[in-house]
């Protein structure tokens, strides 16, 4: 008996679908949890406010060493990449259709790139202000 | 003298296009009896019409797969004594992530197909086999001698995965299982077939296909075996090696 | 026929029922993965406040004294721990560490987030 020709094909290899995504989504995991042990910390104990959070003064003050943008730059790239990296994993989970999978990447590559250049504007308006 | 224990089955009904419902069958039972022979008991003397896989009663055929009280089991050698008590009742339910054809008997053929693909092994050189001594401890001419591979293809596993609840291209544990033990090195062609959106990489680690896997399979380990297996044959692609 | 896997059934990722350690650990990376990628596009948001000087921070900010507010940052904190630490997890036994023993990395993880939550509930309520 031959295969009914209706049969779809079983998993078969696409490009751009495959290990990429998840290596980098496993490479960034490491990092962000250092970046977030300093993050957490800073911002969410050593704060002045009683709950520990940041007063605008502490966030200025903080700033001002020129490692802190560069780090929470580097932070601001590797959360937006590891979080739409694992949010397009959630949506293939339910098994859009291949257009609806082209349209989807495109929207979390364009709100990925637009997060990010928004987040490093923002950190270089906070680094150029002063106490 | 043999213990006898009053249980009341619960068992998921559909035929064609009826709603799943459920009928429920009091019986006496010895408690060291499997959940199997309950279900066999309500065919064979309370109701002809229901519908249920099994074959070989002792685990090798892998056809009595069903949800006991909502958890993947293999039910021939499921003791009724470790699911439920003297006087409860036991829940038997079609395994999920499957087309019901009729009650508990559910359609695997897309599963096979799977398993076709990777080229599973049902039969390898007993020198291979992980179960038993490791490979270094056979004298190497012992590798003419086959066993039957551990995976029964019950789809216990399928059935638990969360990933397979949603998606029915995902390959799935027992076919990425299998595409482990035949390895990469032996069929480079599978680094195609697993290396890609439908393979091993839609796995999110909820290690329930280990959990119910009523053999010694732990296709949650093969699955991260190969990844590195992935990973090892498109680094030797990458400097040349392949 | 039914039963057959389908996306309408998303809500089968998130049901505890049946499911043993490595599924529960699977819905909680899921949920909180979920929750910390609303929160960041959220977060992102709101510091735009800080671009806009002292006034419009400080205002913003004195909402984190309201105990909803303040038990919402809590969640935060604690939703990043979890997924944090049993992403370390999931690297571990992807590289085939402790695969088979899964359930006592995942207990031994979330002792250490419980730790991890407690000592920031502690400066976030008691000061």
């Amino acid at each position: 008996m031959t295969t009914p020709t209706t049969f779809k094909p079983v998993s078969a290899p696409r490009p751009g679908e495959n290990s990429t995504l998840w290596l980098i989504k496993i490479a960034t995991g490491p990092v962000l949890v250092l970046v977030l042990i300093l993050h957490f910390t800073v911002n969410h104990y050593l704060g002045s406010m009683s709950s520990g959070l940041m007063t605008y003064d502490d966030v200025i003050q903080y700033f001002q060493n020129p490692i802190i943008p560069a780090i929470e730059i580097l932070f601001l790239i590797t959360v937006v990449s590891h979080c739409l990296i694992g949010l397009r994993g959630i949506i293939l989970d339910l098994n859009p259709s291949r257009s609806v999978l082209n349209i989807t990447t495109w929207a979390l590559v364009i709100l990925g790139v637009s997060s990010v250049v928004y987040g490093i504007w923002l950190a270089l308006t906070i680094a150029s202000k002063s106490v | 003298m043999t213990e006898k224990w009053n249980i009341t089955l619960r068992v998921s009904r559909q035929k064609d296009t009826e709603n799943q419902h459920f009928d429920d069958f009091k019986m006496e039972v010895n408690p060291d009896e499997y959940v199997l022979d309950a279900v066999e008991r309500v065919w064979a003397f309370m109701d002809r019409t229901l519908c249920y896989r099994h074959a070989c009663h002792h685990s090798t055929c892998g056809a009595c797969g069903m949800r006991v009280n909502g958890v993947e089991k293999l039910t021939c050698i499921t003791p009724i004594r470790a699911v439920t008590s003297n006087g409860a009742t036991l829940k038997v339910e079609p395994l999920r992530n499957f087309p019901v054809v009729s009650d508990l008997a559910v359609d695997m053929g897309a599963f096979y197909r799977k398993m076709e693909v990777v080229s599973a092994r049902a039969v390898l050189p007993i020198t291979e086999a992980e179960i038993e001594n490791p490979a270094t401890n056979w004298p190497q001419n012992d590798a003419q001698f086959l066993r039957l591979s551990d995976c029964l293809e019950c789809g216990l596993c399928i059935s638990a995965c969360p990933v397979a609840a949603t998606s029915p291209e995902y390959l799935g544990p027992a076919p990425l299982a299998a595409a482990q033990d035949v390895g990469i090195h032996r069929n480079p062609e599978l680094l195609g077939i697993v290396d890609c959106e439908d393979g091993v990489w839609r796995c999110h680690s909820a290690f329930e296909c280990t959990a119910v896997c009523p053999s010694f399979v732990d296709p949650a380990r093969r699955i991260m075996a190969l990844r590195t297996q992935v990973i090892g044959a498109k680094l030797g692609k990458l400097f040349g090696k392949a | 026929m039914n039963n057959q896997p389908s996306a309408n059934k998303f809500w089968a990722w998130f049901n505890p029922m049946g499911r043993q350690v490595g599924g529960w650990a699977f819905i909680l990376n899921r949920i909180t993965a979920l929750g910390l990628t609303f929160y960041l596009f959220l977060h992102l948001i709101v510091l735009n406040q800080l671009a806009q000087g002292p006034a419009a921070y400080g205002g913003f900010i004195a909402l984190t004294e309201n105990p909803i507010v303040k038990l919402g940052e809590l969640l935060v904190v604690a939703a990043a721990i979890m997924h944090g630490l049993n992403g370390i997890r999931i690297i571990f036994t992807s590289f085939g560490i402790g695969v088979t023993r899964q359930k006592e990395l995942f207990y031994g993880f979330m002792v250490v987030a419980l730790v991890a939550i407690l000592f920031f509930a502690a400066r976030m309520y008691m000061g």
